[in-house]
């Protein structure tokens, strides 16, 4: 159990996804104006990382790997991915339709969000056992929410805030986003091994 | 504050906003479609970017359609700011992806606790993972019961909300 507790540990908030890794950048920058719609973004961003992630360790261990096809990995996680999108679309549509039109708008932006694909590639890199995986899997997405509705809150201050025209937008977004990234370099001295 | 529909603008801080336009008008309902907006919509190439769901099913924008009830006279055509309650959204995002996340750690961990194999593993967080989606249909029925949860009408978009995109 300590092992797991610690591979999340080290995914959320020592291998940040986003702050240490600098993956899924577009959609932290787009859909954090509020802390709803980061909150909303980030969760459907979970499930997705999540399930697709279980389905590119199953294609890694039983077919790429066996058939010596490991150069296809990329084009078939991304594969995967895609399909894990339109499944969650489908299932959200099926368990609610109301639920689908409040939520679908966020689906098709995990789509194009780089940082499913490097979780999937990082977990291959790690040689980890299924549950190993999901759980890292799962942390990692965690850690995308907690800094997108962290980030979102602050966006929601610098917005009542004065500041100077040239700063104003994304220069100072582009400014907080690199804070953020030093406080959460301190985490990196916190050993997980 | 008093939650009138047609009159008062609710203000952002307990809405979420978004835009979208009058596509058919039945009587007192009007059907309404969201704009589809990029990941971030914020540069000036964001009108042909590329990354707007590649043929996903939310992509078809008419799969999202939604109907207003009671609206203020629309018309077809128009762009008009709907409104959904912040934590009606927050909660329909829990109920629809918590509730099987927690449900295929739960299958998973027990199948991985009972026989220690990947395979085994595999088959219990998939079976969580659909008796998850079965919970979180019962739960999203609850919370949208009430008709709290639907989407509201909150003014008619002006040259303000110009640039469509989640607010």
């Amino acid at each position: 159990m300590q092992e797991y507790l610690l591979l999340m540990v080290g995914a959320i908030l020592v291998n940040n996804v986003i702050l240490a890794r600098f993956l899924g950048l577009c959609s932290f920058m787009g859909v954090t104006t509020r802390v709803d719609t980061a909150m909303g973004m980030g969760l459907a961003t979970t499930f997705v990382i999540t399930v697709s992630s279980m389905l590119n360790w199953a294609a890694q261990a039983y077919l790429l790997e066996p058939f010596g096809l490991g150069y296809l990995r990329t084009v078939v996680f991304i594969l995967v991915i895609a399909g894990a999108v339109q499944f969650t679309e489908m299932t959200v549509r099926k368990v609610s339709p109301p639920l689908f039109q409040m939520l679908g708008i966020y689906l098709p932006l995990i789509t194009t969000n780089c940082a499913v694909l490097g979780v999937a590639l990082l977990l291959i890199e790690g040689r980890m056992s299924f549950i190993e995986s999901t759980v890292f899997a799962f942390a990692s997405s965690i850690g995308y929410s907690l800094v997108m509705v962290i980030f979102a809150g602050l966006r929601e201050r610098l917005a009542l805030a004065e500041i100077p025209r040239l700063f104003a937008g994304p220069p100072i977004g582009f400014i907080t986003a690199g804070l953020l990234a030093l406080a959460f370099m301190g985490f990196s001295g916190i050993s997980t091994v | 504050m008093p939650e009138t529909m047609h009159t008062l603008d609710l203000g952002p801080p307990d809405f979420v906003e978004g835009t979208a336009r009058v596509v058919e008008v039945a009587g007192s309902t009007a059907w309404l479609e969201p704009e589809q907006t990029t990941s971030c919509g914020h540069c000036a190439a964001s009108a042909a970017c590329g990354a707007k769901g590649l043929g996903t099913i939310a992509n078809r924008i008419a799969a999202r359609r939604f109907a207003l009830t009671d609206h203020p006279g629309l018309r077809v055509g128009e762009r008009v700011v709907v409104g959904i309650r912040s934590d009606a959204l927050v909660k329909a995002a829990l109920t629809a992806y918590a509730i099987p996340l927690c449900t295929l750690f739960l299958g998973g961990g027990l199948a991985q606790w009972a026989w220690g194999q990947d395979g085994t593993t595999i088959v219990g967080a998939v079976t969580g993972l659909f008796l998850g989606l079965g919970a979180a249909r019962l739960g999203a029925a609850r919370l949208f019961a009430g008709g709290t949860s639907a989407p509201r009408f909150l003014r008619r978009a002006g040259p303000a909300d110009c640039q469509p995109g989640l607010k």
